[in-house]
């Protein structure tokens, strides 16, 4: 698994984890994000159990366990969170923040220590140490219950799985040519993404953002231009297909 | 294939083995099965009641056997029970004690990836943690075996007591006269009958527990 930095000052750093090729190949790759603070670290859709062991191996290359003090899963997918169980093993006095709907379902995946910490539907902020973070709602994009999170000091957008791609483990981290990526994001959105209100909805408050990189839980992080090329692209994307409707 | 062989045999087969938390959950259904058969048995004792108490004097000598046959029933119903819960429970623990031995696996693999890592030391609590949870789940999951062992080896002796009865109910049945005697026999068979299918199913977890012991 690769460890990559994107953002450092003063006050936090943020990384991102993933391209893990010794994952198996059934399993759809996934990005992990790490918000490091002074005394805390806040780790970001977690990943599901076949990745545990790998992603640990990489957060304590970084940060020692006990600062690893918040858990973030933007929604209950297998591939965000079904690692909980043993995530629960390891840092027990953790805090898992999550859409609230969730609590009763996540909790399936094992939960005894960590603290569970509802996210209401409207978002709000988390701060660790003195790093203020915005949840973002992003319902029905493509969970029913669905938070992004925005760092306005780094110009960050974790977007969880808007702006996802299915592609190779060995893929670049960053989107170069936006048109050629097209191909490689759209069936995803147009088929896992159920609401174009919604998505409206989310694009329009989004663009309100300062936004230098949107980092999706898949696939290649889009950073300056291509961000609004993204966002305009999303905007017109027609969602909610299946089958033959399927381009 | 393995659902097949559950369910039509009473015989342990040699070729399936059971993971340990499956063979618990084996167990609780074999005996599950073992509860309804009694519950058949306690049917038959009251059938036999009213046909001994029609047949008068001449199956006096049937009528306490009645109340045996009733207490077997009643025992075995007891004490099936009682080992399903502790086939429950033993299944409890063997899924905690899967996911405990998971954590210590994904443990030593992170601590085998990250040997070199400024932080590896930071984990030493949480592992630590982990193997205590891991060795009180193994101690109960061992006293767990070892209880059921005993419970499935009590309710066996208690089933041997069955043949006697079936033998002294058909000494009895031959003297009822010709129009209860065929009905009193097969009272008789049926006690034979569900004992000897509750010991098979009793047979069958003592395999699957000796596997797990």
């Amino acid at each position: 698994m690769k460890t990559h930095k994107l953002f450092e000052n003063q006050s936090h750093s943020w990384l991102m984890f993933g391209r893990d090729d010794e994952k198996p190949n059934e399993i759809i790759d996934t990005n992990q994000y790490l918000v490091i603070s002074k005394n805390n670290a806040l780790l970001m859709d977690p990943g599901g159990i076949e990745l545990f062991s790998a992603m640990l191996a990489e957060v304590i290359k970084q940060v020692p366990a006990d600062k690893i003090t918040h858990l973030f899963a933007s929604h209950q997918d297998p591939d965000i969170i079904s690692s909980l169980g043993l995530w629960d093993q390891a840092l027990p006095s953790a805090i898992l923040h999550s859409p609230w709907i969730w609590e009763g379902f996540i909790r399936h995946f094992g939960m005894e220590n960590i603290t569970y910490a509802p996210i209401d539907d409207d978002g709000g902020e988390l701060k660790i140490d003195n790093v203020s973070l915005e949840y973002i709602p992003a319902h029905y994009l493509h969970s029913s219950g669905n938070f992004n999170i925005y760092d306005k000091e780094a110009k960050i957008l974790m977007s969880g799985d808007i702006g996802a791609a299915l592609e190779a483990v060995d893929a670049p981290i960053f989107v170069d040519d936006f048109v050629q990526h097209i191909p490689k994001m759209k069936m995803f959105h147009q088929r896992w993404m159920p609401s174009n209100k919604a998505k409206n909805d989310w694009v329009s408050r989004v663009r309100k953002l300062d936004i230098e990189m949107l980092c999706p839980q898949h696939g290649r992080i889009f950073t300056g231009d291509n961000v609004k090329r993204f966002l305009d692209w999303f905007e017109g994307l027609e969602v909610g297909l299946t089958g033959k409707n399927l381009p | 294939m393995l659902t097949e062989k559950f369910q039509n045999s009473t015989e342990y087969p040699q070729d399936v083995e059971y993971n340990y938390f499956v063979a618990a959950a084996v167990i609780a259904a074999k005996l599950d099965q073992a509860t309804t058969i009694a519950q058949q048995l306690s049917l038959t004792a009251s059938n036999a009641r009213a046909v001994a108490l029609r047949a008068g004097e001449r199956a006096a000598g049937f009528r306490p056997l009645t109340d045996f046959i009733d207490r077997l029933a009643e025992i075995t119903i007891t004490a099936s029970k009682k080992i399903n819960h502790l086939a429950a429970i033993l299944s409890k623990t063997s899924a905690a004690k899967v996911r405990a031995d998971n954590a210590i696996k994904h443990f030593n693999i992170v601590f085998k990836k990250a040997v070199d890592s400024p932080f590896i030391n930071s984990l030493n609590d949480a592992f630590e943690h982990c193997k205590i949870n891991q060795d009180k789940l193994t101690r109960a999951y061992q006293r767990q075996i070892s209880q059921l062992s005993d419970e499935l080896a009590m309710l066996s002796s208690e089933l041997r007591n069955a043949v006697i009865l079936a033998t002294l109910s058909r000494v009895e049945a031959s003297q009822a006269g010709a129009q209860y005697q065929d009905a009193l026999i097969n009272v008789a068979d049926n006690v034979e009958g569900a004992a000897g299918k509750i010991k098979d199913h009793i047979k069958y977890s003592q395999q699957v527990v000796s596997t797990l012991q």
